[in-house]
């Protein structure tokens, strides 16, 4: 059986547990296994166990992959003026896009996307057009050694205003590897949402890199939730480029069994008077790991910048882990940076005042499970998107 | 008005020169630079060791002849060429030293400018001094007095004369000679060093305390230091350093170990003030530490350092909890000033039930120098109930300078507690505005609310150390901060 890197061929090596970034993600198991980008699905048409559409009675525009190629049959695009919105493999060769990330120069799993890369979402919105629906970007895995390397590329110049979600699903039987990469550049004064679900079944390798690039005043909101996945690794790069941006950046896992969820993000404040803020919640169940790594850099010009950042983790389990790094790399004087984490429990007495209230323990564990992943749904723009998350979070933990 | 007062300030700090710059003139035996296998024979014979541990230091170098430097810190230097560095350097020994009268004149006069003479040490203070001169120890007092409580304080290499067993049962067993690059060179080439022993139930009735100079120019300095605190026993250690000014970097890669046994305590504190180099970062010492304790059940160890000193550290004193109910504490102030560079902190090892640890680490950056915390907090499957409480803040004095917080934490018992929390900022304007409107000039308030800053760590210095910890942090950052 051929190995991967024999099937797809890169100069970077995959990075091994000496590798500072994968130190507490290794992937020697997925290195091992043979995967195409051409395998059979095993259902025909769209799979019966996943719903093409995501969220039901979220008003949305919808763009649906499988196994990384596009399905337009399934698929809502916005026809709107001042909106360009396509499968990436309809652009014409002279409009397509540029991007600027140099992922696929620093990474293995960069430089497999963009060797490898097939279909996406090209989205420009042009001056002061805001959007009116989101648009749900649905990927879909099913099928046996699937490789998939999806690619989006988003443009909102200046003033413009649109939010995006990214669904990824899988069917039971499937496994393999998700690569995929959004590259997003916000203009002045405009303003990007993006919500991120992983909710896959099945054995999937799930990488993930969201390159953000903010220019002056611009902002920037973002939400990652790993409801399910095997093996997920997230990562999120944002590069403030211009005075007075705003980001914030939350995210939640809640891995069980034998799940390893991988939260990477980095805040790099290159200009002066930026915000940024961060939270990042996670509970490991069963014998699953938790990883998370944030990184907060305020390079020597960016002068005034607030950043803040924060992770709260609950180890539920004997046999589950987490393994967080929150970092700060300060080079400008005037600034505030804190970051905090934490590593406990359920809070027993808030646990014990339920109980003597008749709740039962299980219910009332739910009670505050749901308070603490309040603070993270609880700034997702859309209500139908709000409620689906923590209606999918309470099924897989059977609150 | 403000802006030049501060850049007045500023350049008063960037030119101060080292106040401890100056060099003995005592004769060296010194041997060739370089490093191979004959050397370290040539150190064991010179030291008359036996040959277990010529045989240990052998093993150490074979080990680390096939690593690499490592260069994962966050700092960037010119790798120290060890083949130019002579790895022995002892003042010749004039007579077997009985009293002071004895002493090397120029020795004590070091010590007076160091604000140590021995008399006034043994007179006033209560302090018994293991004095070390580059890399042997010339002066001991007080051990009479220790001697009849049992209490073991000599140079490394006198321990392995008098007490080998002690020696041999525990060198290596907390820093193995393979841990690390420079704990690997430090074990094959360490020339002497502190040994302290507490024996069952004694508490040290007096602070124990060395003092180490590098001296020698171009003489890398090895010290080893072995600290065992037997069941319920209690020693205050003391460790403080200065360096004459040179222009070539000296490496100074020492290793200190403590081995904590049920219910005993031992304070481990650290004033380090190596010649940081000059503002341009040329020279200056590259301080490579391994420390390193282990506790056994319901015992302790408490780290407390001030670091003002040094071109380039790199140092992270350890607690092993392997004993039930341990603690482990680490109070750090790190300053760094001109072109210096710092990555220190800690490492938290959980491994008993009920175990606590506490950090806490105030870094202080100026001038154009970096200034890292890098800690590890790690809870043990095995380690129930174990807590841990962390602290790392950072003060940033111009806009230079850089501050940076790597705390890895890693957990895998679910009644752990873990608690960190960083903050990286400058001096309020309004908190000087507060002290200016009261009457303290702008100089001064800076000063107070530095002082404030750091207290939490300054406090758990022991009392002779207190004094000169504030001296060294007003020096080091005088005109900035008061």
């Amino acid at each position: 059986m051929a190995v991967l890197t024999d099937i797809f061929k890169s100069t970077l090596l995959p990075p091994t547990r000496r590798s500072e970034r994968w130190k507490y993600s290794p992937i020697s198991k997925l290195l091992n296994t043979s995967l195409s980008t051409d395998s059979e699905a095993i259902n025909s048409g769209f799979s019966k166990e996943v719903d093409p559409n995501p969220v039901q009675g979220l008003e949305a525009y919808r763009l649906v992959l499988r196994n990384g190629k596009f399905d337009a049959s399934l698929s809502d695009l916005p026809v709107a003026q001042g909106v360009v919105c396509m499968p990436m493999s309809e652009v014409e060769d002279g409009e397509s896009p540029e991007f600027q990330n140099t992922y696929s120069q620093k990474e293995w799993v960069g430089e497999l996307n963009e060797s490898y890369h097939q279909d996406g979402m090209f989205l420009k919105i042009a001056r002061n057009i805001k959007l009116d629906r989101p648009i749900v970007i649905h990927h879909l895995t099913d099928g046996i050694d699937v490789a998939s390397f999806p690619r989006h590329f988003v443009r909102v110049e200046e003033g413009g205003e649109v939010d995006v979600v990214i669904w990824c699903s899988s069917t039971k039987k499937s496994s393999g590897m998700y690569n995929g990469l959004l590259e997003a550049s916000i203009a002045p004064n405009a303003s990007f949402m993006l919500e991120k679900v992983c909710n896959e079944d099945g054995e999937i390798y799930h990488f993930s890199h969201e390159n953000i690039i903010q220019e002056r005043d611009s902002r920037f909101m973002m939400h990652t939730f790993t409801v399910k996945g095997h093996w997920v690794r997230n990562e999120l790069e944002i590069v403030s480029r211009g005075k007075g941006t705003d980001s914030i950046f939350n995210g939640a896992y809640l891995p069980t069994e034998n799940e390893h969820v991988d939260n990477h993000t980095t805040m790099d404040h290159t200009s002066s008077d930026g915000t940024s803020s961060e939270l990042y919640r996670g509970i490991m169940y069963g014998s699953s790991t938790g990883v998370f790594n944030g990184k907060v850099f305020v390079r020597p010009d960016a002068q005034r910048t607030n950043a803040f950042q924060q992770n709260t983790n609950i180890v539920a389990d004997r046999g589950a882990s987490i393994n967080t790094k929150p970092e700060l790399e300060i080079y400008a004087d005037d600034v505030k940076c804190a970051h905090g984490c934490t590593v406990g429990q359920f809070d027993l007495d808030a646990l014990f005042y339920l109980k003597s209230r008749g709740i039962q323990e299980k219910a009332a564990k739910a009670l505050l499970v749901e308070a603490f992943l309040a603070d993270v749904i609880s700034s997702v723009p859309s209500t139908e998107l709000r409620k689906e998350i923590m209606k999918i979070y309470q099924e897989r933990h059977g609150w | 008005m403000k802006g030049t007062e501060e850049e007045n300030l500023l350049s008063e700090v960037t030119e101060k020169n080292y106040e401890y710059g100056f060099t003995t003139e005592i004769d060296s035996d010194t041997i060739a630079p370089g490093l191979n296998e004959s050397v370290i024979r040539t150190i064991s014979s010179k030291k008359n060791e036996p040959d277990w541990l010529l045989k240990w230091r052998l093993e150490a170098f074979a080990a680390w002849s096939k690593m690499e430097e490592p260069d994962w810190a966050h700092v960037a230097y010119d790798k120290p060429d060890l083949q130019s560095i002579s790895f022995y350097s002892a003042p010749k020994p004039k007579k077997v030293l009985a009293s002071l009268d004895e002493v090397d004149p120029e020795l004590l006069k070091t010590m007076e400018k160091l604000g140590i003479s021995l008399e006034e040490q043994k007179k006033l203070s209560g302090v018994a001094v293991d004095f070390v001169m580059d890399s042997v120890s010339v002066a001991t007092s007080f051990k009479e007095t220790l001697g009849e409580i049992g209490v073991i304080f000599c140079s490394l290499g006198e321990a392995i004369k008098e007490h080998p067993e002690l020696v041999k049962k525990y060198l290596g067993t907390v820093v193995p000679q393979r841990d690390n690059y420079y704990a690997a060179l430090n074990s094959a080439v360490f020339t002497d060093g502190s040994f302290c022993y507490i024996p069952k139930g004694v508490r040290c009735p007096m602070e124990l305390s060395t003092y180490f100079r590098i001296n020698q120019a171009g003489t890398g300095q090895f010290e080893r230091t072995l600290i065992v605190a037997d069941e319920g026993s209690y020693v205050s250690y003391l460790e403080g350093c200065t360096a004459p000014q040179r222009d070539e970097n000296q490496l100074h890669a020492a290793v200190v170990e403590i081995i904590s046994h049920d219910e005993a305590e031992v304070k481990y504190s650290t004033v380090q003030n190596w010649y940081p180099g000059d503002k341009n970062g040329k020279g200056g010492v590259f301080n490579f530490v391994t420390k390193r304790g282990i506790c056994h059940r319901a015992s302790k160890i408490s780290w407390t350092q001030v670091e003002t000193g040094s071109a380039v550290t790199w140092k992270y004193p350890s607690c092993i909890l392997k004993g039930d109910d341990s603690i482990g504490e680490f109070f750090s102030v790190a300053v760094t000033n001109n072109k210096q560079q710092a990555d220190t902190g800690t490492k938290m090892i959980h491994l008993g039930k009920r175990t606590r640890s506490t950090i806490i680490s105030k870094g202080i950056s100026s001038g154009e120098s970096q200034n890292s915390y890098r800690g590890l907090v790690q809870i043990h499957p095995g380690a129930e109930n174990a807590r841990n409480f962390s602290v790392c803040d950072s003060l940033l004095m111009t806009d230079k300078c850089g501050a940076h917080t790597f705390p890895y934490i890693e957990v895998k018992n679910p009644t752990a507690q873990i608690e960190h929390e960083a903050t990286t900022s400058k001096i309020g304007e309004d908190q000087i505005f507060y002290c200016q409107q009261r009457g303290i000039e702008e100089e001064e308030a800076i000063g107070l609310i530095v002082k404030g800053y750091a207290k939490d760590v300054l406090n758990k210095l022991p009392m002779e150390f207190a004094v000169e910890a504030q001296k060294l942090l007003t020096i080091s950052l005088e005109g900035s901060v008061g």
